[in-house]
């Protein structure tokens, strides 16, 4: 029911709100929550609980448990508590059959004693093939929500950050230290999770009148926003702390990165639920759940309401509800002895029944189940034990003020000790990391003058205008043990870990089974492990390890605390995703013509310029062969190594000799690491003495590149290195008739065959553009590589086509340049080798130098080579009747063992034959040597070895 | 109109600015986008394709010396950037390494005249021109919208004019180079250029947010 104002301080009366939950139609406003709206409107089931589908509803009201979960949209496991409604906005259950309210599923509770914890460790397995029945089963059943793949991307971003301070938590002491750093004229950022500042005092009743706290509020607000070198961010939660003070910040859909000298952690306690029977039924909440509701929302929780607590804070509760038109039946305080309170004292004044030293035995549920009717208490006997005379109070609200944890992930993420000390009942942060302080509550400072004192103490340390920082740990002087908060049932549901639906006996059972350490049980449990990742079940299942291990509580850790502190999308982790993509300088003219573009590495490559690519790639390979073709080959990498030392660099870098590389000639490079493997080949053209221009593989120049850096910077040749990869656009030109095109374009320098034979090298004008022409020939035709500016480099293409149009000139792709090179037998880097090929095994001898003192894989190609080869890369053909041919990698077997594998296989379009590159055993190699293959479905093939190349064996195309 | 396919150089992106409407003014030999039809505000964010405009870099062990000696005023720290009397700026990227860029009005014949001379030996010439794109960002709103792209803090109070930053910008290594225009923030970027389509998205994309848009060199200029 609504509250008339001034309760609910973040909603708009004045802007109304329709939304449907579970395809009902619901009101609310503008503030609210869905939770809160639908509390308003006396709905409390929000959800089904993960293992026995129990009802489940508002909790911590904070977003600190996973009772809330709904789906919304398209989007599974959003937290009702913490979602603002939108008009229109579509809200559904989750994991239920049938419906939310009647699901089918919840007979699974019938069946606990049979789930006992880790039960699927032992289920599932046997017989053998019993898994093929339950798997269907299971996948049907488990998980949370519902993902929809036909979702549409979100927008996500990122955003750097910079602070002097970072002050994480928005509360009276956050609120202070933040201002207290900003009168050092320091750059400060105050991080508040909450849409408004000052945090547990906007819902907390400290004081009997219930007005102090708003006023410190208030007062602490405006002088923030006063200040001018404080930058405030709400609605935003630090979901980790990582090295050397670096925060992410999720705010909406983006993750703001906050780089600060010093951190302030000021994120305050969570209110933790006492344990006993049916202790999470809808109606059952914390205090600070409840005060929330009213104060925030302006909803009335309930009629007739129990405040359990022990300290003054349940006391605040109890007021609240009172003033909220609550009937409060009693106030079950687990205190042995009643304390000096002056909230307590107006509690009695007003009437209210306290039974003092009770405990919680058990709550009702109200007939056909979902929410609470009554709670069953008694008195506390012992740690747990509660005597035999129990008191039955009906009510509608169960409000739990009984315990509380520091709210202290980030602590802990900065390797700060974060343990349990008997004097303060609950963990305390016991030392931080450098460059970070705590204050106020999360440091055990629980009253507020005095923790806005510290909050002042921390900003003016963090700052710099003080060398006093605020100490941890701060443990109370003198204040009795705080009663035991959890109340064991024989008959069980007595929940410490809502989220994995475990129990007392659960943990218990853990312990019994031998996981006697809060990590081992976690990890069989589950404990913990839970969408609240423990926020509201630590520090009672840490309490329930120990006593069960006969361990320790004093000193004692949870389980490693790790970011995130809440759920992040991967959205927030992704951002914009920005992948630098790479188009050549002619890439729209190949969208132009019609290709189909493939990704190689960062780049976009035409794979081939038609929609039919079997014959669109026959009909490619042909007009090369026949006429003359244009490939665009500018992704393949190319440096330039000029200076005095450039020779002896390339000699010591590849397996060939260069020293004596004549000007105006090409020669192979292959490049092998320190084992001997290829790892990269290309051709070195030599333009003058000292300057050599190298080109490397599309996938290996980066690498090439920076290898070479690295190794100069050890040799320190006089030599530079330049990556010319971007600068130089590079297009081929192949076929019996490229001379004839290129002849009419370039007039400056001789294309005959003598005076530009293969494997030679030009400076010159090509269409009026400067170029560097290749004789080189990977496709086995007569042709020229061209390397020009990139930003002249679409109008030479243009040229090109231009002039090689009356001689049929077409342009052709990658999958054409495979099959062509194919044919000639030139193998392709990573394809026809591996990580571990050596130049023996690959055919390439003859790129070895036996003269030159060193290069990169010398000793090591040595030293294979008198292990003798295993393995060979060769030629072969299959016959014409082989049928479906087989693909790369398919394997070369022989009496039933692997002896090699396919590299590369195709039907040869100017052969018309199949044709491939394979590893066979060394004694498999000879031409003629007939191998099988064992192709698709088990077929064996017999293949036979041939020389290579398969095409043009004289080399008499490309020498034209 | 002058088109950029009347010049065998062009920028890398000039189908991007077509498509956006772009005018194109004559260069020596390119054509630059001038102004658009729904121009971004330069003083408040805007992003102006310079790659037409000259530039040249000189890498090696005497290429800062060598410079030094042909009239160009080579800054003392690297990573910091001289603005000459000519208009064109000096970027010193490492003791090896020296960047050019000319004037924006074109009118500086500094690169010319550095690209016709003979380096001596320890002095390697680069084409900047082909190898990097070259874009300005102007405005305001400059820093907050490269806070989103980019790690370094580049805020003026931090990020004195003529600094250099060598980072990685949009997830693409990139040399920012502050250079305000009048008293108007101004920063270069200037990355490889085969991701300048790439890079163009990314940073309008950023910008969207501050209604940051493409400005021609008009708009620049204006700003002094």
């Amino acid at each position: 029911m609504r509250l008339a104002a001034p309760f609910g301080s973040l909603i708009d009366r004045n802007a109304p709100v329709s939304f449907t939950f579970e395809g009902r139609s619901y009101a609310g406003f503008v503030g609210d929550t869905v939770a809160s709206a639908l509390a308003a409107n006396n709905t409390w089931l929000i959800s089904r609980s993960f293992k026995y589908h129990r009802p489940r509803g508002i909790l911590t009201m904070s977003g600190d448990d996973g009772n809330t979960m709904v789906q919304v949209g398209q989007e599974p496991n959003v937290l009702a508590d913490t979602l603002p409604i939108r008009e229109g906005l579509t809200v559904m259950g989750q994991h239920y059959t049938g419906s939310l309210a009647a699901d089918r599923d919840r007979w699974v509770e019938m069946f606990s004693k049979f789930l006992p914890v880790g039960f699927y460790y032992r289920a599932f397995f046997k017989p053998k093939g019993v898994w093929n029945l339950w798997e269907k089963f299971v996948r049907s059943k488990a998980g949370l929500g519902r993902v929809d793949i036909s979702t549409h991307h979100g927008y996500y971003d990122k955003a750097y950050a910079f602070a002097d301070v970072a002050v994480i938590g928005g509360g009276v002491a956050g609120m202070a230290a933040a201002l207290e750093a900003a009168k050092a004229d320091v750059e400060v950022v105050l991080v508040e999770r909450q849409p408004i500042l000052g945090g547990s005092l906007n819902y907390t009743r400290i004081d009997v009148a219930g007005t102090k706290g708003m006023a410190l509020v208030q007062d602490l607000t405006d002088q923030l926003r006063a200040a001018k070198n404080i930058t405030i961010m709400t609605d935003a939660t630090c979901t980790g702390w990582f090295a050397d003070n670096f925060l992410p910040i999720i705010t909406g859909n983006r993750m703001v990165k906050l780089r600060a000298a010093e951190v302030i952690v000021a994120t305050g306690v969570i209110e933790q639920p006492a344990v006993f029977r049916n202790n999470d039924l809808p109606g059952i909440m914390l205090g600070s759940a409840a005060q929330r509701l009213i104060k925030l929302y302006g909803v009335r929780p309930g009629q007739r309401a129990v405040v359990a607590c022990y300290g003054g804070t349940g006391y605040g509760v109890a007021l609240d509800l009172l003033d909220a038109g609550v009937n409060v039946a009693a106030v079950v305080d687990f205190s042995k002895a009643p304390t000096d309170n002056p909230r307590r004292h107006a509690v009695k004044d007003a009437g209210i029944e306290i039974l003092q030293g009770y405990g919680l035995r058990e709550a009702i549920a109200r007939k056909g189940g979902g929410h609470i009717a009554s709670v069953i208490a008694a008195p506390i006997t012992g740690d747990g034990n509660l005597a035999d005379t129990p008191r039955t109070i009906e009510c509608d609200l169960l409000c739990m003020s009984t315990g509380w944890m520091p709210a202290a992930s980030l602590v802990a993420h900065a390797a700060g000790e974060v343990s349990y000390s008997e004097r303060s009942s609950t963990f305390v942060v016991r030392s931080v990391a450098d460059n970070m302080q705590v204050a106020g509550a999360v440091n055990g400072e629980w009253v507020v003058d005095s923790a806005i004192k510290e909050g002042h103490q921390a900003g003016a340390a963090a700052s710099g205008q003080t060398a006093n920082r605020v100490a941890s740990p701060r443990l109370p002087d003198d204040r009795p043990a705080q009663p035991w908060t959890i109340f064991p049932h024989e008959k069980g549901k007595d929940f410490v870990d809502f989220d994995e639906d475990l129990t007392v006996a659960d943990l218990r059972n853990a312990v019994a089974e031998g996981f006697d350490d809060i990590e081992l049980v976690k990890r069989f449990s589950t404990v913990v492990m839970g969408p609240s990742q423990g926020r509201v079940s630590a520090l009672n299942a840490l309490r329930l390890v120990q006593s069960h291990a006969g361990k320790a509580l004093e000193g004692a850790r949870g389980s490693t605390n790790r970011p995130p502190v809440t759920p992040e999308k991967f959205g927030h982790l992704s951002g914009r995703g920005f992948e630098p993509l790479r188009l050549t300088a002619m890439h729209d003219r190949h969208v132009e013509a019609g290709a189909e573009m493939m990704l190689a590495g960062a780049w976009l490559r035409p794979a081939y310029y038609g929609t039919d690519s079997e014959s669109v790639i026959h009909n490619e390979v042909m007009n090369v062969r026949e006429n003359v073709g244009l490939i665009d080959v500018s992704t393949l990498g190319g440096l330039d190594i000029r200076g005095p030392d450039a020779a002896e660099f390339l000699d010591r870098v590849y397996t060939f000799s260069y020293a004596r590389q004549k000007v105006g000639r090409a020669r192979y490079v292959l490049m092998c690491d320190q084992s001997g493997a290829i790892t990269d080949d290309g051709v070195a053209c030599r333009f003058s003495d000292e300057n050599f221009y190298v080109t490397a593989t599309t996938g290996g120049s980066d690498a090439v590149y920076r290898t070479m850096l690295f190794w100069n910077a050890q040799w320190r040749l006089n030599v530079d290195i330049t990556n010319m990869t971007g600068g130089l656009a590079a297009m081929n030109i192949a076929g019996p008739r490229s001379r004839d095109v290129l002849e009419k374009l370039c007039t400056d320098v001789s294309l005959s065959a003598a005076e530009f034979p293969y494997m030679g090298v030009r400076i010159a004008r090509v269409a009026n553009i400067p170029a560097r022409l290749l004789r080189v020939g990977f496709v086995g035709e007569l042709g020229y590589e061209i390397h020009a500016p990139s930003s002249m480099s679409e109008a030479l293409w243009d040229a090109l086509m231009a002039a090689g149009a009356e001689f049929g000139i077409k342009p052709f792709g990658v999958e054409a340049q495979r099959i062509l090179r194919l044919e000639k037998g030139h193998i392709i880097i990573s394809q026809d080798t591996d990580g571990l090929t050596h130049p023996h095994e690959a055919g390439m001898a003859w790129a070895i130098s036996r003269r030159k003192p060193f290069f990169f894989g010398r000793r090591a190609i040595e030293a294979q080579m008198k292990r003798g080869l295993t393995r060979k890369l060769v030629g072969f053909t299959l016959p014409e009747s082989s049928g479906l041919l087989p693909e790369e990698s398919h394997l070369v077997i022989r009496n039933g063992e692997i002896t090699g594998r396919i590299t590369s296989i195709v039907h040869s379009p100017t052969l018309n034959k199949p044709i491939g590159l394979a590893f066979v055993a060394p004694d498999q190699a000879e031409p003629e040597n007939i191998f099988s293959i064992k192709g698709h479905d088990g077929r064996m093939i017999e293949a036979r070895v041939v020389p290579t190349p398969f095409y043009d064996p004289e080399n008499k195309r490309q020498e034209l | 109109m002058a088109q950029p396919t009347d010049h065998l150089r062009r920028s890398f992106i000039y189908r991007q600015l077509s498509a956006a409407g772009a005018e194109f003014l004559d260069l020596a030999d390119a054509a630059i986008a001038s102004k658009f039809p729904n121009e971004g505000d330069a003083t408040k964010l805007g992003l102006a394709d310079l790659s037409p405009l000259p530039r040249t870099g000189f890498k090696g062990p005497q290429a800062l010396t060598w410079l030094a000696g042909h009239d160009v005023a080579v800054p003392q720290i690297n990573n910091t950037a001289n603005l000459q009397s000519d208009g064109s700026l000096v970027v010193r990227l490492a003791d090896t390494e020296g960047l050019v860029l000319s004037d924006l009005k074109s009118q500086s014949d500094t690169v010319a005249r550095l690209e016709t001379l003979t380096p001596t030996s320890g002095c390697y010439p680069v084409p900047r021109d082909d190898t990097y794109f070259w874009f300005l960002l102007s405005g305001v709103h400059a820093p907050d919208c490269l806070l989103k792209i980019c790690g370094v803090d580049v805020r003026p109070h931090k990020f004195p004019n003529h600094t250099v930053a060598q980072t990685s910008i949009a997830r693409l290594g990139t040399v920012a180079i502050r250079d305000d225009r009048g008293s108007t923030l101004a920063y270069h970027l200037i990355a490889d250029s085969t991701s300048a389509g790439y890079f163009w998205d990314a940073a309008l994309d950023a910008m969207a947010e501050f209604d940051g848009r493409p400005i021609g060199l008009n708009s620049i200029l204006a700003l002094g």
